[in-house]
């Protein structure tokens, strides 16, 4: 089911949490909300939840209208960055629990529940683990009944607040890929909010990538990495040096080098690069290009990793394919930039 | 050799430390609890069932259970609520009600007594309705009711506050997109997971409830055998020298406070598990 928010505002008190934010999540999507802390993603998310309310704007949900809609009437399953299991309950009560509180005119039968609950199990890969509490489990096992959980309802769409976020790096990474299995199998709209590009770059259909409350770029993983939108998207990738330069007529110069600009075409005058670290080749002291002092090479197989330092001051990481012989710190070479997204300073 | 863990202190550390808590205790709390049956039974086992079942000794022991099994219960719901909207809703004047939680811990209980006399006494802001209508409050059961509700309101709100606040609301959010209404939720998640914290805040409010002597003292009037509660009749009786009949209603009322201690032990070595959060 498709999701869309239209002009969401919300703030609480003075802070302004969401200024004027729209979106839209399509049928099957998987959608990564990315920001740093207090960019707005989880108040966004909430509020799609029906946990917070926006102060304006309109949400949709397979196309109805959700405003003074609460959250029990949404089924819209959420999972909680801490899990929220409720501790006094089982695992397979914890699961069931969302068809246990129904109604008795539309609460399946007591077998039907156990049925349903056992395919929940099986299906987040905890089939033996029903009778045991939540305290018992291990972290990736409790997501993975939080989510069992928010499915039990059959929720018309799946949201997840950091859905990996209090997970060591290696339960991280197979819980990331299953979870995308799940997407795939179940074909559930999901939007989940993370402030690791790496998690959200690897598992989403497309990118929101938020700051202070704003939506600052909407698009698939290789749009974003190709041509970020702003410098702000550009630095959150990860990975990029920042180093200055001047524009004219749509060419970038730096330090003497003149290259074609990789982001949307800015005024003429002095400007921001972005360089990532691969995106370099090494000359000899003298010419044009940037100069700068190795302070660190570090050798792994075929590639090499520098750390180095410009007259400024300033440190730029550098990566080589085929590094020369010779790297030492303390050597002193000028840095040739191969390509460079620029934008106003 | 073994290396001594990093808190170890040296033996005679921890020897006087017990026994200096130890003999604290001995002193000012296992003595005077002997010394109450030592004196109910001072004049022999008769006396001290002669002084059980006086009439009055008895009336006051229905009273006291009476105004206990009111206030005790009034107060559940009252805590449970304060507590709850503290800890799980956001509105202007929390702090404000957090603090007047805590009144009645820091006012004496003789003003809270009086308090109330001025309100629903005789000269009291009420207190012409109050006779128009035939209702007396103060020296009265109701007037006990209200001054001992009044004494022991914090015990539960206390108790259940610091563990809800922990508990934070994602559990309820939890159910809430699940499907699950507020009653409900309130039901199946939130009182469960302080159950622990209720019991033992009932308790303590209980024994108190059944204790109370200064704003109960002031409400009642001291009516023999009509508004005269456990802790007043014992404070008479010794205050007329009748010492054994004293210490015998006294050694009730203390029994009444150790099987609420003991009932308290009871269930917490029974649920050990559940209270250490690991389930079985």
């Amino acid at each position: 089911m498709s999701v869309t928010a239209t002009g969401v505002i919300k703030t609480f008190g003075d802070y302004t949490a969401l200024s004027n934010v729209s979106l839209e999540a399509r049928e099957g999507e998987f959608l990564a909300l990315l920001g740093p802390s207090g960019s707005g993603k989880t108040t966004l998310l909430r509020i799609l939840a029906g946990l917070e309310f926006p102060d304006a704007g309109q949400i949709l949900i397979g196309g109805e209208d959700m405003a003074g809609r609460p959250a029990r009437d949404r089924r819209v399953g959420f999972v909680f960055q801490q899990y929220a299991l409720f501790r006094h309950m089982t695992v397979a009560d914890n699961i069931g629990f969302g068809l246990t509180v129904r109604p008795r005119g539309s609460r399946p039968a007591t077998r039907e529940i156990a049925r349903r609950v056992a395919e929940l199990l099986e299906l987040v890969q905890l089939p033996d683990l029903g009778r045991r509490y939540p305290a018992q489990l291990s972290g990736g096992q409790r997501q993975r009944v939080a989510l069992a959980r928010a499915l039990a309802v059959e929720p018309r769409i799946l949201l997840l607040d950091e859905p990996f976020g209090a997970l060591d790096a290696k339960v991280r990474k197979d819980l990331r890929r299953w979870l995308r299995e799940v997407h795939d199998r179940t074909g559930l709209t999901s939007i989940f909010v993370t402030h690791d590009q790496d998690e959200a770059l690897d598992l989403a259909d497309r990118v929101v990538v938020m700051d202070h409350g704003c939506i600052e770029q909407i698009d698939t993983p290789e749009a974003l990495w190709d041509r970020p939108a702003s410098a702000f998207v550009c630095d959150f990738l990860g990975g990029a040096n920042r180093v200055a330069a001047i524009a004219s007529d749509g060419i970038i110069d730096v330090g003497g080098i003149r290259l074609p600009n990789h982001a949307p075409a800015l005024q003429d005058g002095p400007v921001t690069g972005f360089i990532r670290p691969h995106e370099f080749s090494l000359a000899a002291p003298g010419s044009p290009g940037i100069p700068v002092t190795i302070r660190r090479c570090l050798r792994t197989g075929a590639q090499a990793a520098l750390e180095t330092e410009t007259h400024d001051g300033a440190i730029i990481e550098v990566t080589l394919s085929e590094p020369p012989a010779g790297l030492v710190p303390g050597l002193t070479q000028v840095l040739v930039p191969t390509a460079i997204r620029a934008y106003p300073v | 050799m073994s290396v001594p863990a990093a808190t170890a202190e040296p033996r005679w550390v921890r020897w006087l430390l017990i026994a200096v808590a130890l003999g604290f205790l001995a002193l000012n709390l296992a003595l005077p609890l002997a010394a109450v049956f030592v004196e109910a039974f001072r004049k022999g086992v008769a006396a001290y069932v002669a002084a059980i079942r006086d009439p009055d000794a008895l009336s006051a022991l229905r009273l006291t259970l009476t105004v206990a099994a009111i206030a005790v219960p009034l107060n559940i719901v009252i805590g449970l609520a304060a507590s709850w909207a503290i800890a799980k809703f956001d509105f202007r004047f929390k702090p404000f009600l957090v603090t007047l939680i805590d009144l009645p811990f820091s006012v004496s209980p003789v003003v809270s007594g009086l308090v109330y006399v001025l309100v629903f006494g005789m000269q009291g802001w009420f207190g012409e309705w109050l006779r128009d209508n035939d209702l007396q409050v103060i020296f009265a059961v109701p007037g006990l009711v209200l001054a001992t509700i009044f004494i022991t309101f914090p015990f539960v709100a206390r108790e259940l506050l610091p563990l809800m606040e922990e508990q934070g609301r994602d559990e309820e959010e939890a159910a809430l997109s699940l499907g699950a209404s507020g009653l409900s939720t309130f039901w199946h998640v939130t009182l469960p997971n302080v159950r622990w914290g209720l019991l033992y805040g009932v308790l303590l409010c209980n024994a108190r409830a059944m204790g109370e002597f200064g704003a109960v003292s002031v409400v009642s009037g001291h009516i023999r055998g009509k508004t005269n509660t456990m802790p007043l009749h014992i404070e008479i009786l010794y205050n007329e020298y009748n010492f054994a009949a004293a210490f015998a209603v006294a050694s009730l009322l203390a029994g009444l406070a150790l099987v609420t201690l003991v009932l308290k032990s009871a269930l917490e070595w029974r649920f050990a598990g559940q209270l250490a959060g690991r389930g079985h």
